[in-house]
């Protein structure tokens, strides 16, 4: 049949052989309005695409989804013999219908069309970040030599010494210099002075003329680095002279092409390390933010994203605190990083989270000053302040650890809704220089308050329930049967948070000091507060969420339209991206279940 | 009453006695949607160049076991529907003879009730070469798809009312997607959409709004 559209995903995925046998096999069925296509905990025969029509997903009385065309249920149904949820027709609905045996066979040919049909959500994110990897080598070929971070050139002249040379590679931290000999210019490496003294035994005086070579290749800033890969494959060359308007003007290694493939992580901690000032930190965040949109597009998992942004990021405040605080509070000085940087979950950068506990008196006016030029510096490097102002900057986030702990106890009194978002944060520092034992004296501190007291832990659980878990596409439906277009759902207030909160809440409980989420989780299960699968469900659907949430993320920078960053629309995913993001949906509603009755919080 | 008295007849004077299931009825709960493509409107001098069947058992439709076939006539094509047909010719070319193809369709059909939009048309333009093969003609029940669009949206209008029975229209009204028309098998497998939701809104005594159709595109190859 060849109505039936096998550029949907999944299958897509098919060979072109494996999707005419498909076609072969297809029955249609006509659904009446109100009719049960597949019931909750029931097999089913076929997996349905719908063609028109709409199907809702039933959870009891509430409905979680509509299906429209070209989305297919149950996958559950069909693979693993029980569906998740009721079917059932909202209108006048035609489905295609694939039996299930053909599912099964094409399920053991192949692996890719597999991948849908998955049961937990993380495999299925492993197969749908292996889709978007295609897409970082050709990107990478296409890129210019300008995009590729290549090192400057420095000219010497042919007549200083060797031992000169060498000095003037260390301390512009390059392995490369250009050599001007007369009219001739030659290229000297590290490794030509190395030869030249160790194998040929030249003294440290000899001009460098005589141990470098005037074969330069080199390419132009505009070319392709294909281009550029090509010639040093072609000239046998690790190394490129890089020209513009007929000028040197550096020179591209092999590794800065590896670095366009696979980001240059590894030289942006030496940025970090050498930065004689804050300008030369400025050069580095960038480098890091960089990073994650080029991690991203090259289909890394979000979690080794986020892994890799949060170390950079920390050694990044860390060399800043070096740099802006007085020795007074360095040395009595913790700096604390919190909320999702603190949880290492952060990748691209939202608000400064960051604040200071002091384990003795420093000199006010030290402390005045630190505050404005660290809270200040990162204000430059483009990390926005914080809306709830939790800085340095903010004396309350800037204090004596005992005049700390006073606060805890105040807010843990208060109770309030701000007062816990603050307690919120707190419980997620992480400590990034100074004496971390300040840190695990004011957790500990905070523990000890919570502990056993069931309505201020309740209280503190009740702000899962701020926003309430979208049901996946009833809206989309009606807007787009209207033609208003359809809507988005916001990834932080329907997913990250209530997963995050509610971990944390349940890590609050137990005493946990691990900040990471997915730590936190396996410490629960471990604990035995969370059952084990479920525990591995709900850190795939925090990565799921975590995967979209970049993804818009890295859209509104570009857009520059932050207000929508934690939006996706339903009509600009995939069928494939629509059915995971309904699974981690409806693994936070569980978890939601799991908190409410928990604490009890149908009492508030 | 005339149709019995000639099937009466058809099934005393059948030419070939092992046609004699068309005359038995089908599987209950079962009928076949059928579709002919043809040279011509005019069934005594067009000739049928493809043609589909599908079976619907309830409200499912059996594409995967569908009839399909490409006609080459037995008779060298004339110039003229050369002419016409330029295109098609190559296809035709391809095709099997109606000798062929006539006892597998039969057989296919069986005795179930026959679905069409202008079914009857299809029907005479078979029975032109049934008659010839077999000296009978379809005696199968025909449900025609636009009679009961007609009723579900027109039976209560007031006299005066433009009627619309057109393809499209039909289509549209039910939100049925279009395929690729002018092809044997969509425009049986199209019909036979229409069919099970028609059946469905006649059983559950739902109406067509005779209001502006609204048109939503979902196009099933989209």
């Amino acid at each position: 049949m060849q109505s039936f559209d096998i550029t949907n995903p999944p299958f897509d995925r098919l060979t072109h052989l494996e999707a005419e046998e498909l076609r072969t096999r297809l029955d249609i069925g006509y659904f009446s309005p109100k009719e049960v296509i597949v019931g909750h905990g029931r097999s089913s025969d076929w997996l349905h695409v719908v063609i028109k029509g709409a199907v809702e997903a039933r959870d009891g009385s509430t409905i979680q989804t509509v299906l429209g065309p070209m989305d297919s249920f149950d996958s559950r149904a069909v693979v693993h013999g029980a569906a998740g949820e009721d079917y059932v027709a909202a209108e006048e609905t035609l489905c295609h219908l694939i039996p299930r045996h053909v599912i099964l066979d094409l399920i053991h040919r192949n692996p890719a069309f597999a991948a849908f049909f998955y049961s937990d959500v993380s495999r299925k994110l492993d197969a749908f970040a292996y889709q978007r990897k295609a897409e970082g080598v050709e990107s990478v070929l296409r890129a210019r030599v300008r995009d590729a971070r290549y090192r400057t050139a420095v000219i010497i002249d042919g007549g200083i010494t060797v031992e000169q040379a060498g000095h003037c590679m260390k301390d512009n931290d390059i392995n490369s210099l250009l050599v001007r000999d007369g009219e001739r210019i030659g290229v000297v490496t590290g490794m030509n002075l190395s030869k030249a003294v160790v194998l040929r035994r030249l003294p440290l005086d000899t001009p460098v003329r005589e141990a470098c070579h005037f074969d330069v290749v080199s390419v132009d800033l505009d070319d392709f680095v294909f281009e550029a890969l090509l010639l040093m494959t072609k000239h046998d060359k690790r190394r490129l002279a890089i020209r513009s308007n007929s000028q040197y003007v550096g020179f591209l290694e092999d590794i800065d092409i590896l670095g366009l493939f696979a980001g240059n992580s590894q030289l942006i901690p030496g940025r970090i390390e050498r930065a004689r000032g804050i300008d030369d930190l400025a050069g580095a965040a960038r480098d890091i933010q960089a990073q994650v949109e080029r991690l991203h597009r090259q289909g890394l998992k979000i979690k080794i994203i986020a892994e890799m942004t949060s170390d950079l990021n920390r050694r990044l405040l860390t060399q800043l605190f070096g740099m802006t605080a007085p020795p007074s509070i360095r040395e009595a000085g913790c700096l604390l990083l919190m909320g999702s940087e603190g949880r290492g979950e952060q990748t691209v950068r939202t608000d400064q989270d960051n604040a200071i506990l002091l384990a003795r008196d420093v000199p006010p006016a030290d402390l005045a000053q630190f505050r404005e030029a660290f809270s200040g510096a990162l204000d430059r490097f483009g990390f926005p302040p914080c809306p709830g102002d939790v800085m340095v900057r903010n004396p309350i986030w800037s204090q004596s650890l005992d005049g700390f702990i006073r606060q805890l106890k105040a807010w843990v009194l208060r109770g309030d809704a701000e007062a816990a978002m603050n307690i919120a944060i707190f419980v997620d520092a992480v400590s990034v220089a100074g004496p971390a034992d300040s840190l695990i004296r004011a957790k500990e501190a905070l523990f000890a308050l919570m502990r056993g007291e069931a309505i201020l832990l309740a209280r503190f659980a009740s702000l899962v329930e701020t926003f309430a878990t979208p049901s996946l596409g009833v809206l989309n439906t009606i807007m787009s049967s209207v033609g208003a277009g359809a809507d988005g759902i916001d990834i932080k207030k329907a997913g990250t948070f209530p997963i995050v909160h509610g971990v944390r809440t349940l890590a609050i409980e137990k005493g946990i000091l691990a900040t990471p989420t997915a730590a936190r989780i396996e410490a629960l299960v471990e604990a035995g507060s969370l059952e084990p699968a479920f525990g591995r469900d709900l850190t795939s659907a925090l990565h799921a969420f975590m995967e979209f949430r970049s993804q818009s993320q890295l859209r509104a920078l570009h857009t520059r339209t932050m207000q929508t960053e934690c939006l996706v629309r339903l009509d600009e995913i995939t069928t494939v991206e629509r059915d995971i993001l309904r699974d981690a949906l409806r693994i936070v509603r569980q978890f939601r279940e799991i908190i409410r009755n928990r604490y009890n919080l149908g009492a508030f | 009453m005339k149709r019995w008295v000639r099937n009466l007849f058809y099934r005393a004077t059948l030419g070939d006695r092992d046609y004699r299931f068309l005359f038995a009825p089908g599987p209950p709960d079962e009928v076949v949607v059928l579709d002919c493509e043809t040279t011509g409107l005019n069934p005594r001098t067009d000739e049928v160049i493809a043609v589909a069947a599908i079976v619907i058992r309830g409200n499912h439709i059996m594409t995967s076991k569908a009839y399909r076939a490409v006609i080459r006539s037995d008779r060298d094509p004339t110039s003229e529907s050369i002419k016409i047909h330029r295109l098609r010719a190559h296809d035709v070319a391809q095709g099997r003879p109606m000798h062929e193809v006539l006892p597998e369709l039969l057989r296919f059909i069986g005795g179930r009730p026959i679905v069409g939009y202008y079914v009857d048309f299809d029907v005479r333009m078979l029975d032109k070469y049934i008659l010839r093969y077999i000296e009978a003609k379809l005696p199968n029940p025909r449900i025609e798809v636009s009679e009961i669009y007609f009723a579900l949206k027109y039976g209560d209008a007031p006299p005066g009312t433009v009627l619309d029975l057109r393809f499209q229209s039909i289509l549209a009204d039910l939100s049925i997607p279009s395929l690729a028309q002018h092809d044997a098998f969509n425009d049986a497998l199209m019909t036979g959409m229409m069919y099970v939701q028609l059946m469905d809104m006649r059983k559950r005594g739902s109406r067509i709004s005779r209001g502006r159709a609204v048109r939503q595109d979902a196009p099933i190859g989209a």
